[in-house]
């Protein structure tokens, strides 16, 4: 072997060395990389390399019976500022906003928040429209004002202001309804968020054709109720009117039609207004035709007559004899005017709405009977309208009633209902005897527009159809020249109803209050082929006012509207004249 | 034809005497001669053009990609607008709105239903005329 040789033979050694220890390197760094702490390191790159955006779902809409808007989901900002860099400039920056925002901006509570010591982030203004937060952040950015920013917000509108307020409901600062139809239906209106991932450069560019996920997102879907805008803001407007004049605490108005248990319109006086997030203190943001209960009054007549029709017990001429005044339990019980003993048909009594006749009519029937026959008509179970917080009312069981409870609750105290129950109650005797569940909620309808009706229980009969029309009968009396309620009378149709004057609990000591009572109207029309029933409360209003001074009129104006926009025609026939005495 | 089989099949020729015997002889190796520059050629073209078409590539890649985000925040004003006017619309069209713009102009809701059957010119109700002042007279918000 030469010497040239040897020496080509160590260089090859010495370089096999190299790689071998290069390579080793290489390899142990590689087994710590992807052996020891893989994970760690996978997730870093990730973090660096990638950006995630969101794609929140919007809130679905909530629409009236023809599809016009009575919530939806607009693109809101919520503006907020970093002391640090804005307390220089607090005036200037207060000034541009109160310009470009308006009301909603406060110029010197801004200028304090603009200067909050010690802070790098304050809220200025909350759930402002996109539209408007734009041109508020371009001023500022065109009169290089620094230190204000915005974020992202999905913003509940209600183009109607006050408009159903009580049943729409309103949503948290969250986005997450907390009353009425909001709440009821919150997960079908909530979609489902989605987000996109994607590779980005380190500058933040999107890295073309790089792997990127996507979750899709869902919109949420509508809710279509069954309310009819116009005749909502009539009622509405007319309800507040009336609630105003006669200086009541609250006042309620609905509409059902009686054909398919659809609530119409549902009013409530005061309320609050959910779009300028206005009024919202809890007596006007509770839904009182379902979470409120109140002793019903004279309304509640109808049911006891029902309950005596129906086992044959009464006919709309039965002669009643009514007598001055009764004392049961040592509690005298007299009518609202005085009187001697009276000679009144069952017509009469309802015409006249007498508490003596009542109780005289009733006491053919025994306690567990006309227990029955109320829990048949629903009180005291709730009224299935399908919305949130919904009271059962009070109905104490027949065993346990005492002679004066037979008697009262006859003529609708010691009774608590909701309005929603005593809808669906007299909508039984409207529609020939069979009783439905109230709905506010027709459909949902999806981001395609297709339709899913919401299903709703089949009626049930409660009392017989002979029974109804002989109740209907009554009631037709009480709107008549000398009935308690003319003032409800539509010209040209026949309606039935009843008078409400009921007195009413103190909730602290559980007594009655002396001239305090909630007045009240129910009936419906056309009497010869009941379409609508339209119920009117209104709570604690002047001393003197009465259910036929007081609601009759606001009932005659809701309910003329009510058949004028569906085209409910009079059929032109006369109401049967029965006569109220024998 | 067999004496050319035979030869074929022969055991080779041990010496060179033998071999140039059988009619062998030495020759120079072949040289190849092929030309390297047309393999340069399309080579270099290939490697060029994949360049380039990348080059292009990447910049048509990366100019649409700010091409879309820039439809992108226009989508999302338009849609702001949209949005703005579609309240505006809305806000108009609502009930409190256009009763109070008719009660401005003397107009006066109507509470009693009145019908005109079309088929035989009944009047269906019994019309009255609305007085102002009846029921609705103002539209509080």
């Amino acid at each position: 072997m030469t010497k040239r040789q040897i020496l080509t033979r160590r260089r090859l050694r010495a370089c096999t060395v190299m790689v071998f220890v290069i390579f080793g390197l290489f390899g142990a760094r590689l087994f710590q990389i992807q052996g020891l702490d893989a994970s760690a390191y996978a997730a870093a790159s990730v973090k660096a390399g990638t950006a995630t955006k969101a794609d929140p779902a919007p809130r679905g809409a909530i629409l009236d019976r023809n599809g016009e808007q009575l919530a939806t989901s607009v693109d809101g900002l919520t503006i907020t500022a970093d002391p640090s860099m804005t307390a220089a400039n607090a005036p200037q920056i207060a000034r541009i906003l109160r310009q470009e925002l308006g009301d909603s901006v406060d110029y010197f509570d801004t200028i304090d928040r603009l200067r909050t010591p010690d802070s790098r982030f304050v809220y200025l203004v909350r759930d402002v429209p996109k539209w408007t937060a734009d041109k508020a952040i371009a001023a500022l950015a065109k009169a290089e004002l620094t230190g204000v920013f915005s974020e992202k917000e999905n913003l509940r509108s209600y183009p109607g202001g006050k408009l159903a307020a009580n049943l729409l409901g309103y949503t948290n600062g969250a986005g997450k309804g907390v009353a009425g139809l909001e709440q009821e239906y919150n997960t079908i209106l909530t979609g489902k968020d989605g987000s996109s991932t994607y590779e980005v450069s380190p500058t933040g560019q999107r890295i073309p054709m790089a792997d990127s996920t996507v979750t899709k997102m869902v919109p949420g879907q509508d809710v279509k109720t069954t309310i009819d805008r116009d005749l909502q803001w009539y009622a509405d407007q007319r309800l507040a009117d009336a609630v105003r004049d006669s200086s009541s605490d609250w006042g309620l108005a609905i509409t059902m039609d009686v054909k398919t248990c659809q609530i119409v319109q549902m009013s409530q006086a005061p309320t609050f207004d959910a779009d300028t997030r206005t009024g919202m203190d809890d007596a006007n943001t509770v839904s009182r035709a379902v979470q409120n209960v109140y002793e019903p009054g004279s309304v509640m007549k109808t049911i006891t007559m029902a309950a005596l029709a129906d086992q044959g017990k009464i006919e709309a001429d039965t002669p009643i004899v009514v007598p001055s005044s009764l004392t049961i339990d040592k509690f005298r019980i007299g009518d609202y005017w005085e009187h001697g003993t009276l000679h009144l048909t069952a017509a009469g009594v309802i015409a006249l709405s007498s508490n003596l006749g009542t109780i005289v009519a009733s006491e053919q029937m025994s306690d567990q009977t006309m227990y029955d026959y109320f829990r048949k008509f629903g009180f005291g179970q709730e009224s299935g309208v399908n919305l949130p917080g919904e009271s059962k009312g009070i109905l104490t069981n027949g065993q346990d009633w005492t002679k004066a409870n037979h008697a009262t609750i006859a003529f609708g105290q010691g009774v608590s209902v909701t309005a929603m129950q005593m809808m669906r109650a007299v909508g039984a005797i409207a529609n020939a005897g069979k009783m439905c569940e109230p709905t506010v909620v027709s459909g949902t309808v999806d981001q395609d527009g297709n339709e899913t009706p919401v299903e709703s229980a089949a009626g049930h009969r409660v009392v017989s159809k002979d029974a109804a029309a002989t109740v209907t009968r009554m009631m037709e009396a009480v709107t008549a020249d000398d009935g308690t309620a003319p003032a409800a009378a539509i010209k040209g149709y026949r309606v039935a109803g009843k008078t409400g004057t009921a007195w009413r609990v103190d909730p602290t000591t559980g007594r009655y209050i002396r001239g305090q009572n909630t007045v009240s109207f129910m009936g419906f029309a056309p009497a010869d082929n009941p379409r609508f029933l339209t119920y009117i409360v209104l709570d604690k209003p002047y001393s003197s006012a009465g259910g036929g001074s007081t609601a009759a009129p606001v009932f005659h104006d809701v309910m003329s509207m009510a058949l004028e926009r569906f085209g409910v025609a009079p059929s032109g026939s006369e109401s049967p004249k029965v006569n109220q005495t024998w | 034809m067999s004496s050319m089989v035979a030869r074929a099949f022969a055991p080779a020729p041990r010496r060179i005497e033998e071999a140039k015997a059988a009619g062998l002889r030495l020759v120079r190796p072949v040289r190849s001669r092929a030309r390297k520059a047309p393999f340069v050629v399309v080579v270099l073209t290939v490697l060029a053009i994949g360049l380039v078409g990348l080059i292009i590539m990447s910049t048509v890649l990366q100019a649409q990609s700010f091409e879309a985000a820039k439809l992108d925040r226009q989508a999302a004003a338009l849609e702001t607008e949209q949005q703005s006017i579609a309240r505006e619309v809305d806000r108009l069209q609502s009930p409190a709105n256009v009763a109070s713009k008719a009660i401005a102009i003397g107009m006066v809701p109507n509470a009693n239903p009145a019908f005109l059957r079309l088929s035989d010119g009944r009047v269906l109700g019994e019309p009255e005329p609305a007085e102002p002042g009846s029921n609705i007279r103002s539209v509080t918000r």
